[in-house]
């Protein structure tokens, strides 16, 4: 079982800069953030940067923008939207991972301690790798699949069925989820985590596509679907709301309705 | 190739995940402790072990064995064993509910995590009432 409880050699943190607040500052609160730079074959380190809150906006991710803005130019972040629909600013904010655009600075207690999204290959500072996520997505094949020829018009589903989607199609995919999971850390060469089972629950659920009993039969595997030991760690990240838990309770529900 | 040179291929660091993780939010915590109490409760049934293979090893092995198990040491290791059994057998039937597809929304699992820790405790006194009375 690989787990692996302590980091890596090249991986432990050391203490980095600290940046002061400009005199006259009233709000003052401390960023503690990861930092990690490719060029240099250096670990990552916490840089401190003292930030006035009267000059930003509320959340998170406006104090990012400020310190790229106006401190340090390097800092490295991926944001877009900073409305939470694109999923792009998720990192481990205070302890739990969500999105930095929806997380008010006024939550936290203390220092705000920012690191990447946890258990991944860190590109620099809070840029995780994401494409074994990505891969695992594609590999539940998340697309509409019939064998019978199309209809007319549209493939029609009742709003009992399609009620059956909601809390489903809400999904961002920022990971914020899956990389909270223990399960997954530890497992996520074979393990599917929360948010691409959420995914897979989404297309088995469908009442328009015809395929339910063949992506069932690709989950049916001891890591796949079975690694979750329902900690809940991903429902209670989800910054949308979502409950990837039930959606991973649904499709065991479905696994065992199959067999009796 | 291990998992963890694959994960980080490019040379990059491996980003924190115990280290930095909050593990005292309800949902992880009690999965901790019923991972810890299910390894306290294979330490415990071998003291069970002991505790019955004395008493088949003659009266001198199992007036020892009564002896040690008597003390107050004894008492605890007991008393840690029986809330670990009670814990484990509560949390187990509240993952089978989970299992089932009900009772597993944000609300529900943490009032469930509470009740579930009560009943636990709960367990533990009256089975110790009534082993103390008899």
């Amino acid at each position: 079982m690989p787990l692996d409880l302590v980091l890596p050699r090249n991986s432990r943190i050391k203490p980095g800069k600290s940046h002061k607040a400009p005199a006259g500052a009233k709000n003052v609160k401390e960023f503690h953030i990861y930092r990690y730079d490719p060029d240099q074959k250096k670990n990552p380190t916490i840089d401190i940067f003292e930030i006035d809150l009267d000059e930003i906006g509320p959340m998170v991710l406006d104090a990012l923008i400020k310190i790229k803005d106006d401190i340090d130019p390097t800092l490295t972040f991926r944001r877009s939207c900073r409305e939470g629909i694109c999923g792009s600013c998720a990192m481990c904010i205070d302890g739990i991972n969500t999105l930095s655009c929806l997380k008010p600075i006024a939550d936290i207690k203390g220092p705000v301690k920012i690191y990447p999204l946890p258990h991944l290959e860190v590109i620099k500072d809070l840029v995780p790798d994401v494409n074994h996520l990505y891969a695992q997505y594609a590999s539940i094949e998340p697309w509409m699949k019939n064998r019978t020829p199309m209809p007319k018009k549209e493939r029609l589903q009742s709003p009992e069925e399609r009620d059956k989607l909601d809390g489903l199609w809400e999904c961002i995919l920022c990971f914020c989820c899956a990389t909270s999971c223990p399960s997954y850390w530890w497992n996520a060469d074979r393990y599917l985590g929360p948010a691409i089972l959420l995914q897979a629950a989404r297309w088995v659920l469908d009442s328009r596509d015809e395929e339910q009993g063949s992506r069932l039969d690709e989950l049916e595997d001891p890591f796949k679907l079975y690694r979750c030991h329902t900690i809940l760690n991903c429902t209670k990240a989800c910054p949308k709301g979502l409950n990837p838990a039930k959606a991973i309770a649904d499709l065991k529900v479905l696994m065992m309705e199959r067999i009796v | 190739m291990t998992f963890l040179e694959a994960k980080t291929q490019r040379g990059g660091p491996l980003s924190p995940h115990l280290q930095v993780y909050n593990m005292f939010a309800l949902t992880s915590f009690l999965s901790i402790v019923h991972r810890i109490f299910g390894g306290a409760l294979f330490v415990g049934t071998l003291l069970f072990v002991y505790w019955i293979g004395s008493a088949a090893a003659g009266p001198n092995a199992y007036d020892s064995a009564m002896n040690f198990l008597g003390s107050w040491f004894g008492y605890l290791l007991i008393f840690g064993w029986s809330f670990a059994l009670f814990y484990h057998m509560c949390n187990g039937i509240r993952h089978m509910i989970w299992d089932t597809g009900r009772m597993i929304d944000l609300p529900s699992i943490y009032k469930s995590g509470y009740v579930m820790v009560a009943c636990a405790f709960g367990l533990t006194v009256v089975a110790w009432a009534i082993g103390l009375s008899v």
